[in-house]
Parts: structure tokens; C-alpha cells; sequence
């Protein structure tokens, strides 16, 4: 509701955006009437909510198709590219985490968490293009386009995503790293790493059984609430690398007022959100028995 | 070169009085080879006609255009991704254009130069007083379907295009001239347009000038997108709304077959990963580049930016009827403050051409030359100022568009009133804030008391000279109001003759020069980026791109 009503407030209306500025006014109000776009604000979003209700997204104004078949190509895109990142940056950044965590205040822990702030603050587009010119244009190792060949196998497609998927490592990298240092430090000064150490538990078990578990709750968090950006803010990668993502739809389609397309991209970017959050939620029980304990007590 | 009498007599013969007076002009040297040719393409005098009669005045010859001898391969190119569906009645944008153009035809085309050449129709003339506008078709011509392509579909085209029921992006080229009924079939091979009233420059309304012209089947039912059905080289081998395009040869072609095999076309909502690609060897050609994406390739060995010189520009306007630019003497002092070469050589890295604050460029034919260029003089400038009472200088918003180098250019016009004590704070918005619902009250663009606005090309500056500046105009962001300027316009637009259009021409610049509602500093080239080897790619300055007689992929 709060989309519909937010493009209701975008200046101009969509009969204009499709036909431009210089259109006759005649042709700009037929298209528009055509479009049913000229009927009151209620009735456009009740007449949207029952077609939506009924597993129909509607059509779009501006590429005259249905909105489903773009957002769900674009959405399966979206979680390839996403899950490309995720494999890479997952391992990459917990390891350098907990490897600083191991070595705290010596020159490798300093390394990993200056490392790691300066590739956060860096912009995708910096490094989207650096990327493209090392890796794609003058070493011609990587593709500069994300689009794989159509009827392209997993391995192609994996081989397309990797350089999209840096700069996405790269602004990740620091934010997950630095949860997973965090938590290890506090999880080896805690009363039951010391006991696991005093027993004489082997040193990888106790940080595999003791300190891991404990110290990777809030990193999931971190990884789940990213899932929003790596799924549906990927604007100026899905842009850069020329990438059919969920993101690019989102914004086109905000740009042309297409309503249908917008609230369909956008609500598919909520349900997945809510599926990670849920995830990161049943992960976190898994890891913390204490929490389905609290629960039943 | 000498002049062959002789052989001018011959060629003389039947030719009508606008023709012979044009020819006139010529031999008297009142117009220029260049200019010869494009104003005869106008009357309908062919292009082989016109180049006999310029080289028999003495003037050279029409260069042979030497066909590649090899062909094939697949040429890709990158470009803007269409804005909507494709569809002829209501394309309004580049990159729906240069879809259409794959597979569409015209019955003319707005050449590279400028000059209009036949494509569907053979020939072309007008009646004593141009309200009445006779075209020949070609035969032989088929779509893509197989259906031969008549009369009937002209008038249908035309009809449905000068439909007011319809969503027609071309209503706004077609009111005033071309009205629902007035395209009327002579035989099957013949069509005449029956004008609301006359225009000596017709023809460009129903060429490529014109997005939405292009000739598609009397049975058209709005499912353009699943056929591609026009009478052009190409064929549609697969569409894919906001992925790509591929496209093969037709071997069904009237004309000289193409010499691509296939076309693979690649969309993109951003220039700078469409010059990734070229620059990584993924596309051999992008179809539009604007002049400072293109600065980063200029050097590049591998790559060739081709310029065509083009009428579009963007026009600074100042509101006529408010504070500060009711007094003219304000509005010409901020035209005084521009340095034009500087603004061409450093903004426009030399790809554009100089304005003389009318639309008149200096490519019209049409165009009085002697009319004085104006230039940056602040001396002037202030003299104008303090005569106006506006010594301590003014205080304005200019509001603009977010688009090609306008917020550059509205920096440095910033910059340079600064010069007179003007004091402009920049208003830059996205381009659907700033068109708002583009009428009156409702748009940033036809309300703000100054802006930039973009306009892009035109064969003949009609348009330019009727929607931004007539009293009535649509889009007259200076409300500008002068009956005699209306009155000229009009006689502009009526004259067939090329001296009558061109003694109008020059009161209307001087009009305007001495005015000034509107700045126009520069027409801007059109750029397109292509890998070294390729050849043969031509693309036109409203966004068209031919490729049918592209090799070396």
C-alpha cells in the first residue's frame, strides 16, 4: 500500500512517461484511459489487490506483457548472482574473522579489519569498473557482461557471475568479518572457552564446539539482513555488469511509473526477505539451544 | 569546374518554377552544392537528377557511395534499452526507434547530410502552393509477411497516425497539417496528402523525421512486438523486451540485399557499460554515445567516434513574462556572457556547432548567413544591464533536466552571469520532475522562470520554430508572445520557394536575436562508437541506425 501510494506522488503520470514530453496531450490522455490509469486511486488498487490476491501481478504498462514472467526472471538472476556472492563471501569473511580474532592486536588482525573497512566504504561502481578493466578488458580472463549465452550450462553461468560478484564481496566482506571478530573475541574470553581450554579439549575442537557456535549468532544476523541488499539494491551492479536483476526491474520501472511492475518487484523482494530473516531466525536456534529452551519455558 | 549549358537546358526541361529557381540559385551561387541538394530533395527532384544538374552547373558530383564487395558475420551493437514496447503508433524514444528502424521503412529517410533521399515512395512533388503533396510509391516492395505493400497501407499508416482517437506519438508533428482523411489513394501506387494547410517542407513529416512513420500492413491490429512485420532488410529472428534483439537478412528485400548475416543487438540502461563493452571487444558498435561518456575512448586505437552533424540542442530559456527577463535587454546581456567557441571546444570537446539563438543552424539551407553571429561581450553586457536598471544584478533559479551535459552546461552559464552580477542558484532534477505532466501549471519545464531543455533533431526547424516559441505554442517555456514573429513563422512553414523560406528565415533571426527568450548556443553532433575495421554503419541524427550495409565484423 505504502508503494502505491508513494508513486501517486511521483510527479508526472504514466501516459506522459510512455509517450514523452513532447506528445500531444490527446494521445497522452488515450493512452492513459487505455491504460485505466485515469480511474479513481481506490479503484486502481482495489481492482490490483483482488488481481494480485488471485495470483495475477497484472500487466505491464509499459512493455504491454505480463509483470510475472519479468520478475521472475529477474528474480531467479537476482538469488544466482546473490548466492555467487553468498558462497564467496561467507567462508571468505567468517575465516578472516575468527583469524583475526585469534590474533588479536597483532599485525594480521590490523590487516583484516583495515582491509575489510576500506573495501565497505568502497563503491561498487569504483570497483565494478576497475574490476572490468583489469579482469575483462586488458587481461580478457572474465566476461564484462554478467549475461551468460542463452541455454548456457551451471558452470557458464557461475563463470558470468564471478566479477559482478566481487565488488559485492568486497562491500560485504568488512561488515561480516567484523561481526565474526567481534563474536570470537567475546566467545574466547568467556568462562566456558576457559573451561573447555582447562579440561583440555583440543585447541580446534574448542573453537569449532564452543567458540564458533557461540560467536557466529550475531554474524548470521548480519548475513541475514543483507539478504534485502543483495537481493534487491544491486542497482549499480545489475547496471554495471548489464545484469537482468530484480534491483534494475525495481528502478526501470519506478523511472516509467509502471505500478504493476514496481509493486510486484517489490513485493517479491519483501517475501524473500522475510524468508531469510525467517531462516536466520530457525539458524540461530539451531546454533543456540538456549533460545528453544527460553521458548518452551 | 566549367558549366555544361547544354546539358543544364536539358535537365531544365519540365522542371516546375520552385525547381528552376532553385537551380537559379545555384548557378548564381545563393546556394551552395550541399544546400542544392537537400532543398531539391524536398521539391522530389532525385538524388541522381540533382547530382547531374550540380555537376553540369559546375559544382562537382554527387559522390558514389563504392558498395563493400564482401559481407556476413553477425554485427553486435549495444544500445539504450527501449523505454516500452515496441510499437510504431506511440514509440517515443531512441531505443524503440532503432528497433523499429531494423525492419521499418519510410517513405523517405533524413539522410547522414541531411538530405532526404526515397525509400518506399520513388518520388515526390507538391501543387502550386504546397497544400496539396503527391507521392509515387515503389512496386515491387513486400512485407515481411509476403503481403505486397500498396496505397492502402499508406493511408492507414498515415491515418492512423493523424487519428486523434489514438494514442499517436505523432498527433503532435501531424495538428495543423495533416488531419485524419487527409491522405487519399490515387491508384494503387499513388498517394496524395491533402494538407489543413500548406508546408513547404512537408515531406520531412512523413520521412524518418518523423519516429512514427515508418509503413506497416492496412491490417495492422497493435501486435507489432510479435512479428516485427515491416518491409526492411532485416527480419525478426527474436525479440526480447529489455534483453535484446537479433535480426536476419531478408532475403525478400526490393533494394540491394543486406550484407550482415544476422544483427545482434544488446540493451543496456547505462552508456558506460555500453563502452565497457565496445572497449572489451563485445560489441562492435554503440549506437549513441553522448560527448562526455565519450572522452574516456577518443584516444582509443581500437575505437572510431563517428560525428554527424545534428540540429539537436538545448535551449536555455527565460521567462518573457517575470521577473528579471521581462525586460529584454536582461535576456540578451546573459546570451552576451557566453563564449560559444570555448563552450563548443571544452564542453563539447568540439562536436557540435555554433548557435546563433535561433533555431536557424547554420545546416539549414534555409538559414540567412549574413545575419551577425552574436559573441561573448561583457562590456556590453553590463551596458545592457544598468540600461535595464539591474546594475547590482539579479537573483534567478534555473531549473533543469538531469540529462547528456546540461548540469555542465547550466554550471557554466552559473559561472559566466557571475561576470554581470547574476546570481543563479541550479535547480537539477531527474527528467520526469522536470516534465512534470508537461502542460502549463503542471511541468518545471513550462513553468520555471529559466531552464534547459533538450531537443533533439529535426531536418527542418518547424517544429523548433512553432511548439517553444509561437504565442500558441505547447511547449513555449518562455511564453514568449509576438504576433509578428507568429505571422513569419507562418510564412516560413507555407514557403515552397527556397529564397522566399530563406528572406523569412533572416527576419525571424534577427527577430529573435534582438529578443532573445531563448538561448541557443550550440547544435550538438551526434556520436556513435564503432571498432576500427567496421564499416559501412550509418546511423541518422534522430537515432536511427542502418546497418545493412555494414562489413569487417
Amino acid at each position: 500500500m505504502i508503494v502505491f501510494a508513494g508513486s501517486q506522488l511521483l510527479p508526472g503520470n504514466v501516459g506522459r512517461a510512455m509517450l514523452g514530453p513532447l506528445a500531444d496531450q490527446r494521445a497522452v490522455d488515450n493512452l492513459n484511459h487505455e491504460l485505466g490509469v485515469d480511474r479513481p486511486v481506490l479503484v486502481q488498487y482495489t481492482d490490483w489487490i483482488v488481481h494480485f490476491a488471485e495470483g495475477d501481478m497484472g500487466m505491464s504498462y509499459t512493455l504491454r506483457h505480463p509483470v510475472t514472467d519479468f520478475v521472475v526472471a529477474a528474480m531467479k538472476n537476482s538469488l544466482k548472482l546473490a548466492l555467487v556472492a553468498f558462497v564467496l563471501v561467507v567462508p571468505l569473511s567468517i575465516f578472516g574473522g575468527v583469524w583475526a580474532a585469534l590474533h588479536v592486536g597483532r599485525p594480521i588482525d590490523r590487516i583484516i579489519t583495515i582491509f575489510g573497512l576500506s573495501t565497505t566504504v568502497l563503491p561498487e561502481f569504483v570497483s565494478g569498473i576497475v574490476l572490468i578493466l583489469v579482469f575483462a578488458v586488458w587481461l580478457q580472463w572474465l566476461p564484462i557482461s554478467a549475461s551468460w549465452p542463452e541455454g548456457a550450462g551451471i558452470l557458464t553461468q557461475v563463470y558470468y557471475l564471478i566479477l559482478p560478484s566481487i565488488p559485492l564481496v568486497l562491500v560485504l566482506f568488512g561488515y561480516i568479518a567484523r561481526m565474526a571478530r567481534a563474536g570470537t573475541v567475546e566467545a574466547l574470553d568467556s568462562d566456558y572457552t576457559r573451561t573447555a581450554v582447562l579440561k583440555g579439549l583440543p585447541f580446534p575442537v574448542v573453537i569449532w564446539r564452543h567458540v564458533l557456535r557461540n560467536a557466529l549468532l550475531p554474524t548470521i544476523t548480519v548475513i541475514a539482513t543483507q539478504t534485502g541488499y543483495l537481493i534487491g539494491g544491486l542497482v549499480v551492479v545489475e547496471t554495471l555488469f548489464h545484469y537482468q536483476g530484480i534491483g534494475g526491474l525495481i528502478y526501470a520501472a519506478a523511472k516509467s511509473k509502471d505500478f504493476p511492475m514496481l509493486q510486484a518487484g517489490v513485493l517479491s523482494v519483501g517475501i524473500v526477505y522475510m524468508v531469510a530473516t525467517l531462516t536466520a531466525d530457525i539458524l540461530y536456534s539451531v546454533f543456540n539451544p538456549r533460545i528453544r529452551y527460553g521458548a518452551q519455558g | 569546374m566549367a558549366k555544361d549549358h547544354r546539358l543544364l537546358d536539358l535537365l531544365r526541361r519540365r522542371r516546375t518554377e520552385h525547381e528552376n529557381h532553385l537551380i537559379d540559385m545555384l548557378l548564381n551561387g545563393q546556394v551552395n552544392r550541399r544546400e542544392f541538394m537537400r532543398h531539391g530533395a524536398v521539391l522530389g527532384m532525385s538524388i541522381p537528377l540533382l547530382g547531374g544538374i550540380a555537376a553540369a552547373a559546375g559544382v562537382g558530383t554527387f559522390p558514389n557511395l563504392a558498395r563493400a564487395a564482401t559481407g556476413g558475420g553477425t554485427v553486435k551493437i549495444a544500445m539504450t534499452v527501449p523505454a516500452a514496447a515496441i510499437e510504431p503508433v506511440s514509440v517515443a524514444d531512441n531505443g524503440g526507434l532503432c528497433m523499429l528502424s531494423q525492419v521499418g521503412e519510410y517513405l523517405c529517410v533524413d539522410g547522414a547530410d541531411l538530405t532526404l533521399r526515397p525509400v518506399l515512395a520513388n518520388s515526390w512533388a507538391p501543387n502550386k502552393d504546397g497544400s496539396v503533396w503527391t507521392f509515387k510509391l515503389r512496386q515491387g516492395v513486400k512485407f515481411h509477411d509476403g503481403t505486397p505493400m500498396t496505397a492502402n497501407d499508406v493511408v492507414a499508416t498515415m491515418d492512423r497516425l493523424a487519428d486523434p482517437a489514438n494514442s499517436s506519438n505523432a498527433l503532435s508533428a501531424f495538428t495543423g497539417y495533416l488531419s485524419k482523411g487527409g491522405t487519399r489513394k490515387v491508384d494503387s501506387y499513388t498517394v496524395e496528402f491533402h494538407l489543413d494547410a500548406p508546408n513547404g517542407n512537408f515531406p520531412y513529416l512523413v520521412s524518418s523525421d518523423n519516429y512514427n512513420a515508418i509503413i506497416i500492413p492496412a491490417d495492422y491490429k497493435g501486435d507489432f512486438e510479435a512479428h516485427f512485420n515491416g518491409t526492411g532488410p532485416f527480419k525478426l529472428e527474436k525479440y526480447t523486451p529489455k534483453v535484446g534483439a537479433s535480426f536476419v537478412r531478408n532475403d525478400d528485400y526490393w533494394g540491394p540485399k543486406a550484407l550482415p548475416d544476422r544483427l545482434e543487438f544488446t540493451f543496456y540502461s547505462d552508456i558506460q557499460p555500453q563502452i565497457l563493452a565496445l572497449q572489451g571487444g563485445q560489441v562492435h558498435v554503440v549506437q549513441q554515445t553522448p560527448v562526455l561518456a565519450a572522452v574516456p575512448i577518443m584516444k582509443d586505437p581500437k575505437i572510431e567516434i563517428m560525428s554527424l552533424p545534428s540540429i539537436a540542442h538545448q535551449q536555455v530559456h527565460m521567462r518573457t513574462d517575470m521577473e528579471p527577463f521581462k525586460d529584454k535587454r536582461v535576456r540578451q546581456a546573459i546570451a552576451l556572457c557566453l563564449d560559444r567557441p570555448k563552450l563548443i571546444k571544452g564542453l563539447m570537446q568540439g562536436r557540435a556547432q555554433i548557435g546563433n539563438d535561433s533555431p536557424f543552424a547554420a545546416a539549414y539551407p534555409s538559414t540567412d548567413k549574413t545575419v551577425q553571429q552574436r559573441e561573448k561581450n561583457i562590456a556590453e553586457a553590463k551596458q545592457l544591464m544598468e540600461a535595464a536598471g539591474m546594475k547590482k544584478g539579479f537573483e534567478v533559479t534555473l531549473t533543469t533536466e538531469k540529462y547528456l551535459e546540461i548540469p555542465e552546461y547550466a554550471q557554466l552559464i552559473q559561472s559566466a552571469v557571475k561576470e554581470i552580477k547574476g546570481k543563479i542558484t541550479l535547480k537539477i532534477e531527474d527528467q520526469g520532475a522536470y516534465y512534470g505532466d508537461a502542460v502549463y501549471g503542471k511541468s518545471d519545464w513550462l513553468d520555471s522562470t529559466m531552464g534547459i531543455t533538450d531537443y533533439g533533431h529535426r531536418g527542418v526547424p518547424n517544429v523548433y520554430l512553432s511548439a517553444p516559441l509561437r504565442s500558441d505554442g505547447t511547449w513555449n517555456s518562455a511564453h514568449f508572445k509576438n504576433p509578428q514573429y507568429d505571422q513569419m513563422v507562418s510564412s516560413y512553414i507555407a514557403a515552397l520557394d527556397l529564397q522566399a523560406q530563406r528572406d523569412v528565415a533572416g527576419k525571424i533571426q534577427r527577430l529573435l536575436l534582438d529578443e532573445t527568450p531563448v538561448i541557443f548556443a550550440y547544435f550538438y553532433d551526434y556520436l556513435t562508437a564503432i571498432r576500427k575495421g567496421v564499416i559501412g554503419v550509418q546511423p541518422t541524427a534522430m537515432g536511427h541506425l542502418f546497418l545493412s550495409q555494414t562489413t569487417g565484423v
